[in-house]
């Protein structure tokens, strides 16, 4: 109930500002077309089909192969091959998002002066930091979501036959909707724990920063080979992503040391 | 039983001790004053009281409970804490802060609780303006409505007049005798001495540790000897020389004024030997010392003392 007020409260002071989401709406975009940009405007601009180029003979072996894909022509093979790699941008959404509002919790309550009169009602510390986590990760994954939508639809419309039911794999669907949010809850549970030991929402925000580099790793490991985002590896770092969350709530909790904050912080 | 006890409170910050073994009781319907100088420990003992923070020895005792890590939850819905700063969510209305508040103290109806706060406190009809657009005054009265929401009988108010306009800090100074009518125990911590003139039933003086505790008229019976304060109608430096003489050693003179301790001599007679002596009396009456004069010497004697 009392978490249910709080994030009441966090809901509402986001819809009041919206600013707060644009560097999430900026990555949004740039993960919807930057794909458009390669498997679609740069062919069209040169007259060049990408299933000319030999850097894609991979992609087209790999698609080729599987069930699902084999009816595909080559073109379409190689735009469904990138539509799927860039979706993983789409798990920077829910991270950006979400961690920057979630470096501002704390410590944005702190320089408000708004934390001291919330400390003295009867919420716990884990009501408190539950509020601000789910504060966070509700809008940036309905924004994920919608941007995952107007993902598919891009595909729909510009990209070949068969592309946009690609995306609609249970490989995109995992990627998306369990491997973001996790990652995203990783991020803002980091970015509160941050946000409980410093005392400026920007310092927050610049050590938060550095969750996010796994997920370009995610993209260069693919690139390279290194790494396939195949369902059971999907599995897998999602159960390491759950461990890993279920650490940074216990961790955060600790961290939240009351009399610190009130009594050292300026 | 009183609503709050502290017993013997310490709280060091390190080397330094911010409160020294503070003791002190109120009750409901009584508004407390605690005064001090900047840095006196006020709003940390506040904070111990609110259980904020603990005590590094010593106690807090709401109702006769003892506060301590696993019962401040449950009391502090006893408490109701007026911070030094509103400390409102800008972004958000009026009737949403209160309502917020009103369900974080888990109330069986938030919305009739916050109606009657916004009545109480005659801020109805700015009940959908964002607290943002409201002027420092009306942030203020919204704070105190928030802070007795859930309706608490303890009230702790941090400097609640602090940096508003004296017609704002009025209207607070009523809302907080308001709160003494409906039963609370209020603490107004402060360091405007005329607030707890006004206000306050009783007085504490605090330096780190407690000076003096008492109404302002028991602690200005305890530090000063009444004195008479008499306005002739001429220069008054040769009446005062007429009274020496009579035994009265301890008298001032200012311009037409003569101000003396009358110690065990009556008052009339005193009259007698200025009319005698041909003076014109315009006015005669005990000297009025105000809490400054008691402040100011009880912190003196905390400073020689140490």
């Amino acid at each position: 109930m009392r978490m249910l007020a709080l994030l009441h409260k966090e809901l509402a002071d986001e819809r009041q500002n919206l600013s707060l989401f644009v560097p999430s709406l900026i990555v949004a975009v740039v993960a919807i077309l930057l794909p458009v940009f390669v498997a679609i405007i740069v062919p069209y601009a040169t007259g060049e089909r990408l299933s000319d180029s030999s850097d894609f003979e991979i992609a087209i072996e790999l698609y080729r192969s599987q069930p699902g894909t084999r009816a595909l022509d080559p073109e379409a093979a190689i735009q469904a091959y990138l539509f799927q790699f860039f979706a993983v941008m789409l798990v920077l959404i829910p991270v950006t998002s979400s961690m920057s509002l979630a470096a501002y919790s704390v410590v944005g309550e702190k320089q408000a002066r708004t934390l001291e009169p919330l400390l003295v009602t009867p919420i716990t510390t884990f009501e408190l930091l539950g509020a601000k986590v789910l504060g966070a990760f509700m809008p940036s994954i309905v924004l994920t979501a919608v941007s995952y939508i107007v993902y598919v639809l891009v595909t729909v419309i510009f990209a070949r036959t068969g592309v946009a039911g690609i995306l609609l794999g249970a490989r995109s669907i995992a990627t998306v909707f369990v491997l973001g949010p996790l990652a995203a809850l990783a991020a803002l549970q980091m970015a509160v724990c941050v946000s409980s030991r410093v005392n400026d929402a920007r310092t927050a925000q610049q050590i938060g920063v550095l969750v996010i580099l796994p997920i370009p790793g995610l993209l260069v490991g693919q690139l390279f080979g290194a790494l396939t985002l195949s369902v059971p590896v999907i599995a897998m770092i999602a159960l390491g992503l759950l461990v890993i969350n279920a650490g940074l709530m216990w961790l955060a909790i600790a961290l939240f040391d009351r009399e610190t904050i009130l009594t050292r912080w300026k | 039983m009183p609503a709050l006890s502290a017993q013997h409170l310490t709280r060091r910050f390190g080397n330094r001790l911010a409160v020294d073994g503070l003791s002190f009781e109120f009750k409901a319907g009584e508004i407390f004053g605690l005064l001090g100088p900047n840095g006196a420990g006020k709003t940390t003992t506040l904070r111990m009281l609110a259980g904020l923070i603990a005590p590094t020895s010593g106690s807090v005792q709401i109702d006769g409970e003892t506060m301590t890590p696993d019962a401040a939850p449950r009391l502090r819905a006893r408490i109701g804490f007026l911070t030094e700063a509103p400390g409102l969510w800008d972004n958000l209305t009026v009737r949403e802060n209160l309502s917020i508040y009103a369900r974080l103290y888990g109330l069986a109806d938030p919305d009739e609780a916050v109606t009657n706060a916004l009545t109480l406190f005659e801020i109805a009809d700015r009940s959908q303006d964002r607290t943002a657009r409201l002027s420092k005054g009306l942030k203020q009265r919204v704070a105190l409505a928030r802070a007795i929401v859930h309706q608490p009988p303890i009230v702790l108010l941090d400097e609640p007049t602090s940096g508003l306009d004296p017609e704002s800090a009025r209207d607070v100074r009523e809302l907080i005798v308001g709160m003494r009518e409906q039963g609370r125990a209020v603490l107004l911590c402060t360091h405007n001495l005329d607030e707890v003139e006004r206000v306050a039933d009783r007085v504490a003086v605090l330096r780190s540790r407690l000076v003096a505790v008492g109404s302002p008229g028991e602690l200005r019976e305890r530090l000063f000897v009444p004195r008479l304060r008499i306005r002739l109608s001429q220069p008054a430096e040769p009446f005062a020389a007429i009274l020496r003489t009579s035994g009265l050693g301890d008298v001032s003179v200012e311009g037409t004024s003569l101000s003396l301790s009358a110690g065990k001599r009556p008052t009339p007679e005193i009259v007698r030997t200025l009319v005698e002596a041909g003076a014109g009396l315009e006015a005669i009456g005990e000297e009025e010392r105000s809490l400054e004069d008691v402040y100011i010497k009880l912190l003196n004697a905390g400073e020689r003392a140490k």
